[in-house]
């Protein structure tokens, strides 16, 4: 191979950012609350899937350089932001870590894109161990001196335990799919939901629910006391260009 | 052969050998893809079911055996899949590693295409 596929990942346009809308929900319409910044590797290439394209990046141990041209390209191309439309970008844990200037990093990259990083939550993704947990808590605290907040993804599932929950003490819970797809039906996943919300409360942090695809799912999650989703049934992954047209 | 189209995984950092393996068994009506590294079809293997999976032996420089990795991976995700490994440098000792390891062929190039898309589709069809 002439070019390896991380340099094809990590050249200019190689990484393509999408856009998922998190709404606020209640008895009146869905208010935008922000957006989750998502990415997508070269087109026609196996890492247009992010599964595929983050298994290869943690395989090949590159989150660091990875999550940092993810971050550059989702802040740089981000749609137009109203009023004070927060943006979601997402970090691995072995990324803050392992990487000692990753806030510098960002505070950066927000001020060259004009970001304002008080509007900027850090979704902290798959947990696994290995990392230095005291450099871990250092970045934590460095990103929340900037002034950016702290969200745990897949609440529920694999790493994310509750040793994490201490250790990062998050603003947001992001409540996985699993626990959402199907949860008006069945009494187990309203459970889980509950308990994970009465634990969000708790900590005084709130619940993002994910993958909110129908209007009975929707309903429940509200029923359950989760007023901030994101899914399907409001949105797919747009780019910044359609985000703005619409 | 089962009803449904059977998927093959191809692995090889040679491009030139991707892409002839790539048309050739499209154009027999199978569902191909492909990757470069090992990581990289590391990852498809933890996101995708494959029928069949044909890989290199060697995937990096002098002396690499990364196709024994993926024989392990793949019977780790799925017993069912089929392996095929191709090496030009195969010794009888890797060639019996292999073997133990889960490997269905071992087949030393080069090798006419023909020739393997014949025991591609014999395992394909004894799954």
């Amino acid at each position: 191979m002439e070019h390896s596929a991380l340099d094809r990942i990590l050249a200019p346009g190689g990484i393509t950012s999408v856009y998922q809308p998190i709404y606020t929900v209640s008895d009146h319409a869905p208010v935008l609350y922000g957006y989750e910044c998502l990415s997508r590797g070269p087109q026609g290439t196996n890492f247009e899937s992010p599964g595929v394209l983050f298994d290869y990046v943690r395989l090949k141990r590159q989150e660091i350089v990875v999550d940092r041209a993810c971050i550059a390209a989702a802040l740089r191309n981000l749609p137009h932001l109203d009023g004070d439309v927060q943006v979601s970008i997402n970090v691995h844990a072995s990324t803050l870590g392992r990487d000692p200037s990753f806030t510098e990093f960002l505070a950066n990259t927000c001020r060259d894109t004009q970001v304002p990083a008080s509007r900027v939550t850090v979704e902290i993704v798959e947990h696994a161990p290995p990392w230095d947990n005291e450099a871990f808590q250092r970045a934590l605290a460095s990103l929340r001196e900037l002034g950016a907040s702290i969200a745990l993804d897949d609440v529920g599932l694999g790493q994310s335990n509750f040793k994490m929950l201490l250790d990062a003490s998050p603003e947001f819970l992001k409540l996985d799919r699993y626990f959402v797809d199907g949860c008006a039906n069945d009494p187990k996943r309203r459970a889980v939901i509950g308990s994970i919300e009465e634990l969000a409360r708790r900590f005084g942090a709130r619940v993002i629910a994910e993958g909110v695809e129908n209007e009975e799912d929707l309903m429940t999650v509200r029923g359950i006391g989760v007023s901030l989703v994101q899914g399907f049934l409001f949105s797919k992954p747009l780019s910044a260009i359609e985000l703005t047209v619409h | 052969m089962n009803d449904h189209k059977a998927r093959i995984l191809i692995v090889d950092d040679e491009e030139l050998i991707v892409q002839a393996m790539r048309k050739y068994f499209t154009g027999l009506g199978y569902a191909v893809d492909s990757a470069y590294e090992l990581e990289e079809a590391q990852a498809l293997l933890g996101h995708y079911k494959y029928d069949l999976v044909i890989a290199d032996l060697r995937l990096t420089g002098i002396g690499g055996v990364e196709g024994l990795q993926i024989v392990a991976d793949v019977h780790q995700k799925c017993s069912s899949t089929r392996v095929i490994l191709l090496s030009a440098y195969g010794t009888p000792e890797i060639e019996r590693e292999s073997y133990q390891r889960g490997a269905d062929a071992f087949l030393h190039k080069p090798k006419a295409m023909m020739e393997i898309a014949h025991v591609a589709v014999s395992l394909l069809d004894t799954r």
